[in-house]
């Protein structure tokens, strides 16, 4: 399972933090205003060709896994109550399509480069840090309850068996997670305080990403198909 | 038949090996400490105690049960651990319940929970603060708060990570005395720590991890005795064997307040 | 002075007691104050007191004057002009880290990038740092895969970097093994020789050795201010157990105040 940064050197890692953005917020436009069923699936598959692209397979099976789910529920409702099965695979395909493309943002963009991108056009720094911990919140939610659930199993907690007892065994670790996190982001703040944050100095990017023509083009087409698309749909 | 046992324990994380060979024994009743320079496989020898690693070969036997194929829940009746850092551990809305969890986890019905958890909280101090929430409570006192948690698991073996990092004299001192009275009921202590002097006032054995074998597995008096060998295996000899050591006393005394009595009675 | 409190008295938020209890002090460059007391006393507080960050992190209501380096850290401006002059390091390293970095030299670069310094600067500042903690072979380590003695040498080296005049050090070495414990203190008093070194310990067996003078605390107030032998030596620290192992052992076989503190010291009293 892959939520969160993973080094690597495909495209879309070469790429300038800001064209991931702009690829996903894209396809989430694309994947509600295209014609369905053949637009969010034409999506779903361009996707997928993208991720084995950008050499990370692996992200594929994450959305596979948080979609099956999904996709089991909407077969029995759509089943049950005989709408179109057409409707199911829209909306099946445009959850594959957002799903994957944000897993790949959030894969190929390091908050690092990220902040630095922003900072280049001018974003005060605390804001820029502050979507930078975004990004970064799952993965350590995820090292968190690990170790916790690790050091409750050490006291008899059963995590094996059925799907239900693993519910029942994480829901206590919830609570003491976020709080954990919180106070961790309490310190955190006090010490990137004391690392120069305030400092009136305009931060400098170490090594700020490389932007280039072509990617520029890129972004500013996909912006613009989208608003098309956006103006299209409404008229129409 | 031992509390803890292993035989040429091979681990590593990828491609390289962390502990190169480990074997040793442990019975009930004894307390030991395991020292050694960070990185030497102190940590990943104790998480293989508990099945939270699998060795690459080797065995290993925690509380009379092999580990292999296990998982940490499996052994949870028989041995416990104290993490480093207690909020790796605390979950629990109250004291109480972070203590009644091991015992519940037994399935132990719920007069036994009361009077284990009971008896675990007097033994760390912490009775008066049962109904508190973990969080609220200082540092040194979460420490206390799962080092009860242990003890209510009623294991045969306690493996502690760091102990008394954090604690004040008193803290340390009750630390010792703990083990003290576990150890007098046949339960094996395994102590992880830096602390030499603590090492001297509760564990009298210690076993020294260098780059992933051991190099020391003998009385702790004696390596604490002989400076040379303390430095060549990265340890530090605590002031009170030093000052023994210094001033010759008779019986050659590590602990502080043996060394007070020998001083007092004249050298 | 480098460092000022004036009858400064702190309280957290939501306590019914003084973290901090009308302490005034003085401390200069070129010298290593240890701060120490029973746990609780009020050590962390001060440090942060000296950093601004209490109450301006902490929140908490703070009386009295504090002037570090001619301003009030505690203040917009202050903070602004202070910014990389006083560092701050805690005990836990991993909630230190600015989760913004790939490499480890990039964590120790991340202080003098925030103070706008230019790319060859920070190389060269960044290396020197690197080099005086002994981390320069872990340049291109991910942080977050380090052991916690390693990442707090790491995180010591980008506080340094900053080229601090102040260093405020909170336990500096609690994660680390004695070999590395006593590196890291022997290496204070020559960062005191251009700076303002204070350090919060109760590692006092070690930190004996390195402190010029010392400051006791004792639930919030200051109890004693002096030379580093006299606080440590005197009966009040030994008695309340803020003292070395060696003056706690003196003291109980029945040798006079004004007590050895190492073994050395014992050996030449007791040979009398």
């Amino acid at each position: 399972m892959i939520v969160g940064y993973v080094a690597g050197k495909g495209p879309l890692h070469e790429a300038h933090p800001f064209t991931g953005l702009v690829l996903a917020g894209t396809v989430v436009i694309l994947a509600v205003a295209l014609p369905a069923p053949q637009g969010p699936a034409a999506l779903a598959v361009a996707l997928t060709a993208l991720a084995l692209l950008a050499g990370l397979p692996r992200v594929l099976l994450t959305a596979l896994s948080f979609s099956m789910p999904v996709w089991f529920f909407l077969g029995v409702i759509h089943g049950v109550i005989g709408d179109a099965p057409l409707r199911a695979l829209t909306v099946g395909a445009q959850i594959a399509a957002i799903l994957i493309a944000f897993l790949l943002v959030l894969a190929t963009v390091h908050p690092a480069r990220l902040v630095d991108a922003l900072l280049q056009r001018g974003v005060p720094f605390s804001l820029a840090y502050l979507l930078a911990g975004a990004l970064q919140a799952v993965p350590r939610l995820r090292r968190q309850a690990a170790d916790i659930v690790n050091a409750q199993r050490c006291r008899g907690l059963r995590v094996r068996g059925s799907v239900w007892r693993r519910v029942r065994a994480i829901v206590p670790l919830a609570i003491p997670l976020v709080l954990g996190v919180l106070g961790e982001v309490d310190e955190r703040a006090m010490t990137l305080d004391a690392r120069g944050v305030a400092a009136p100095a305009h931060r400098t990017a170490l090594k700020p990403p490389p932007d280039s023509i072509p990617q520029r083009i890129v972004r500013w087409l996909l912006t613009a198909a989208a608003a098309a698309l956006i103006v299209w749909r409404i008229a129409g | 038949m031992s509390a803890l046992r292993l035989e040429e324990v091979w681990f590593g994380y990828d491609d390289t090996p962390v502990l190169k060979g480990v074997s040793l024994e442990i019975a009930g009743g004894e307390a030991v400490a395991l020292v050694g320079r960070n990185g030497a496989g102190k940590t990943t020898l104790t998480k293989l105690v508990v099945a939270l690693l699998q060795p690459r070969s080797g065995m290993v036997r925690t509380g009379g049960r092999i580990t292999e194929g296990k998982a940490p829940e499996d052994v949870a009746r028989l041995v416990a651990y104290v993490f480093q850092h207690p909020d790796q551990q605390l979950f629990a809305r109250t004291v109480w319940s972070e203590v009644a969890f091991g015992p519940q986890q037994q399935g132990l019905s719920r007069d036994e929970t009361r009077g284990i958890v009971g008896d675990a909280l007097e033994q760390v101090g912490l009775e008066a603060h049962a109904e508190v929430h973990p969080y609220v409570l200082p540092a040194a006192q979460r420490k206390l708060v799962t080092l009860a948690a242990a003890i209510a698991q009623r294991p045969r073996v306690l493996v502690l990570d760091e102990p008394t990092q954090g604690l004040d004299h008193a803290g340390v001192d009750r630390v010792a005395g703990i083990i003290g009275s576990l150890t007098g009921d046949d339960v094996a202590v395994l102590a992880v720590t830096h602390d030499l002097a603590f090492v001297a006032e509760a564990l009298e054995r210690a076993i020294v991890l260098e780059d992933g074998r051991v190099a020391y597995d003998g009385a702790s008096r004696e390596l604490m005795l002989d400076e040379r060998k303390a430095h060549e295996l990265g340890l530090e000899v605590p002031p009170a064997a030093a000052l023994s050591a210094a001033l010759d006393l008779t019986g050659r005394p590590v602990k502080v307040r043996d060394v007070v009595e020998v001083l007092r009675v004249g050298g | 002075m480098s460092v000022r409190l004036g009858g400064v008295s702190f309280r957290y938020p939501g306590s019914d007691t003084d973290a901090l209890h009308e302490v005034s002090v003085a401390l200069r460059p070129g010298e290593v104050t240890l701060v120490t007391g029973r746990l609780g006393a009020g050590c962390s507080t001060l440090l942060l007191v000296m950093a601004g960050l209490a109450p301006q992190a902490t929140n908490g209501t703070r009386t009295g004057e504090v002037t570090t380096l001619d301003r009030d850290p505690a203040t917009r401006d202050g903070r602004k002009v202070l910014a990389g002059r006083v560092g701050l390091l805690l005990p836990t390293p991993w909630t230190q880290l600015s989760g913004m970095s790939f490499t480890v030299e990039e964590e120790v670069a991340f202080g003098p990038a925030n103070l706008g310094w230019r790319r060859p600067r920070i190389a060269e500042t960044v290396e020197w740092a690197m080099e005086r903690f002994e981390v320069a072979h872990l340049a291109r380590r991910d942080p977050r895969t380090l052991s916690g003695g390693e990442l707090q040498c790491v995180m010591f080296a980008g506080v340094l970097a900053m080229e601090p005049e102040v260093l405020l050090l909170d336990e500096p070495a609690l994660e680390l093994d004695p070999a590395g414990a006593a590196s890291m203190y022997e290496m204070l008093p020559s960062l005191a020789e251009e700076r303002t070194v204070v350090l919060a310990s109760t590692d006092l067996d070690r930190a004996v050795a390195v402190a010029h003078r010392a400051l006791l605390l004792d639930r919030g107030s200051l109890v004693a201010d002096g030379p580093a032998g006299e606080v440590l030596g005197s009966d009040g620290a030994v008695a309340t157990g803020c003292s070395t192992t060696i003056a706690e052992i003196a003291r109980a076989v029945g040798l006079t105040p004004g007590y050895p503190l190492t073994v050395a010291d014992a050996v030449q009293r007791m040979r009398r």
